[in-house]
């Protein structure tokens, strides 16, 4: 670590600590919280719905926002898997086993506050983690060339769709259409109009936020609303205390630990992300613990690892966005969607041509965690309040502030149509056990992935060989045929089935 | 006869299997060109065949290995939550935002059965206002508040 590390550090906290950005940093945790401890709307949901209201700022005030919300969200969403055991999304899965048993015990608060605690921790090493790894491997970045980066995607999809849960081979499939559906739109190279259908406000391409919105925001309504009745939190909630005991204190922190260090890896792995970490810690802290059978009764390791390593997966995962400009799971792709919205295109070059954006964007992570802290322990009461209102009242104001989203950010009645178009293709497809998450990453990547084919084949004078014959990208094909191979091979994938089951 | 084992993923293949084909049919007036100098179809040709390829393996999944069901397609809540998108794009522009929030509310609240409609008429007005202020005053909106433009 050298003198440079701390000078970048210094430039972030400069950039990012201005009173405007700080404010939209709290504005973002505070909405993030709010939409995500909504029953059933995960961080992903939640991101589409709020991105509209970041359009307007300036990139780095918007990315500051932006962040705040997704650690609001997912901060948001462990609440409502402690109070009422309903996981907004996959990474919170884990905390509802033992951080629900907890609130039935009426410990809700303790479980709330290592949550939050462990969640800050984690937070404060993946940012150092973050401005430490960030740099080389930008560094690496730049050796990169056009057959290399395709390589580079190609493995990064994999391996998203592999660490994804559910059936690989329909999250190939999506991760495909959603390619597709990215090539909608304008040839850049041939001028030529793609999929159009004569209408031409489609021929900058399909809209981000339709597309997001209607997959996930208004997909995840419908489903609600199939399933009737939602559960309350004042039947199993009873709060006695809000700070953790000592007791409380001496068995988490080895597991907030372990936690952080392990989202901390596995955050930056292709595909990797707050879901896989938050599985591996579990499973860590039930290996490791002296008594596995107080597991699934109310152990607060059961909480404050997968906490922490959601965490620390959540902010390292945004390395191969900043460095390589490779989104590693929907989220990031919903960050990189936002970026390019804000005329930034995500790889090295942001580093060095705005290293006020880069560090800004880390020293916010920072200052987003602190943030959570602050206000989400003292606001608990309210978001237990929040929690109780019925679904009947909250999804039309949802369902209306998405619409109002997508309008105001361009305001045609194609992009509705389209909003509307992707909610029903979302639902039958959900209803055929294909998860969406996999064709957003496609969606993002498609006209990239495209380019550096061309230019890679160009190159080559369409010699499809130089993917083998450049090292670095032979080096990733080579990966990715291993992580193919070990996912065909029945003994890994039971191990794999068994993991997501658990 | 091959008898379906897995539905759910019967249901996958043949969306696959359509969206490859559409893919196809659509950009069929694309050119292919050459690996070297790569026309429009290009890519999407390959995309679209790699779809339908991976439409046909789900399919014969769903033909050898047991699997979930598909559970039913509810009608009524996609219907309004549709409806409620469509008429708050067209109306927006002609009745403005307030009363196109209000109309909305009101749709998607149908989509739950048992609708109270003095309670949804509530709080229809309630977002109406909601959203007013705060889309269009204070995060200043290019959008039509109490009337068209």
């Amino acid at each position: 670590m050298d003198l440079n590390f701390f000078q970048n550090l210094a430039t972030g906290f400069g950039a990012a600590a201005s009173l405007k950005n700080i404010s939209f940093g709290l504005i973002g945790c505070l909405v993030g919280t709010l939409i995500g401890v909504l029953p059933g709307i995960g961080p992903i949901a939640t991101i589409a719905m709020l991105l509209p209201i970041t359009f307007g700022l300036d990139p780095l005030a918007s990315l500051i926002m932006l962040a705040g919300i997704y650690y609001g969200a997912q901060y948001g969403g462990s609440t409502t898997s402690i109070l009422v055991s309903m996981p907004g999304e996959a990474s919170s899965i884990v905390t509802c086993i033992d951080g629900h048993q907890m609130a039935r015990q009426g410990r809700a608060g303790a479980a709330l506050a290592v949550a939050a605690l462990g969640s800050f921790f984690a937070g404060c090493v993946s940012t150092v983690f973050v401005a430490a790894f960030g740099p080389p491997l930008a560094a690496v970045a730049q050796q990169f060339n056009s057959p290399d980066y395709f390589s580079l995607m190609v493995l990064g999809l994999v391996t998203a769709v592999v660490l994804a849960h559910g059936s690989v081979i329909k999250a190939v499939g999506m991760v495909l259409v959603g390619l597709l559906f990215g090539l909608v739109g304008t040839d850049v190279n041939s001028g030529v109009t793609r999929y159009t259908f004569g209408i031409s406000e489609l021929w900058d391409g399909i809209d981000f936020l339709p597309l997001v919105i209607g997959t996930f925001g208004i997909v995840e309504i419908i489903n609600n609303l199939e399933q009737g009745a939602l559960p309350h939190p004042a039947a199993a909630t009873r709060f006695r205390e809000l700070w953790p005991s000592r007791e409380d204190f001496r068995q988490s922190w080895r597991a907030v630990l372990r936690g952080t260090g392990l989202g901390s890896i596995l955050g930056i792995l292709p595909g990797g992300g707050a879901v896989l970490a938050s599985f591996a810690s579990y499973t860590v802290e039930k290996k490791v613990a002296k008594d596995p059978s107080r597991f699934g009764k109310g152990a607060i390791e059961g909480v404050a690892g997968p906490e922490s390593a959601n965490n620390a997966a959540a902010q390292t995962s945004f390395i191969p966005l900043l460095t390589l400009g490779l989104p590693s799971n929907a989220v990031m792709a919903l960050m990189m969607g936002a970026m390019i919205i804000q005329g930034i295109q995500p790889g090295a070059a942001v580093m060095t041509k705005r290293p006020d954006l880069f560090w800004g964007l880390v020293a916010s992570m920072w200052i987003g965690n602190a943030m959570l802290l602050v206000i989400n322990l003292p606001l608990i009461g309210l978001w237990v309040r929040l929690l109780a209102t019925p679904y009947r009242f909250l999804y039309p104001a949802i369902l209306l502030f998405c619409v109002i989203g997508v309008y105001a950010t361009n305001p045609s009645i194609a992009q509705l149509v389209l909003t509307a178009f992707f909610a029903v293709f979302g639902y039958i497809l959900t209803r055929f056990g294909c998860e969406p998450a996999p064709m957003v990453l496609g969606f993002i990547l498609g006209p990239l992935m495209e380019e550096n084919l061309r230019r890679a084949l160009v190159i080559s004078r369409g010699d499809p060989m130089v993917f083998i014959e450049r090292p670095i990208s032979a080096a990733l094909l080579a990966i990715t045929a291993i992580i193919v191979a070990l996912t065909v091979l029945p003994q890994i994938q039971k191990t794999r089935e068994k993991a997501f089951q658990e | 006869m091959f008898r379906v084992k897995n539905p759910q993923d019967l249901g996958a293949s043949i969306a696959f299997m359509l969206i490859g084909l559409a893919g196809l049919y659509f950009g069929k007036e694309l050119t292919f060109g050459s690996a070297s100098r790569m026309g429009p179809g290009f890519f999407p040709t390959w995309l679209n065949v790699l779809i339908l390829a991976i439409g046909v393996a789900i399919g014969l999944k769903a033909l050898a290995i047991e699997g979930p069901g598909v559970e039913p397609f509810q009608v009524r809540p996609i219907l309004f939550i549709v409806a409620a998108i469509l008429i708050f794009g067209y109306l927006i522009n002609v009745i403005g935002l307030a009363l196109s929030a209000m109309l909305m509310t009101v749709f998607s609240a149908c989509a739950r059965r048992g609708v109270k409609m003095t309670e949804t008429a509530l709080l229809g007005a309630g977002l109406a206002l909601f959203s007013v202020i705060v889309f269009v005053y204070v995060l200043g909106q290019a959008v039509p508040a109490w009337w068209g433009r």
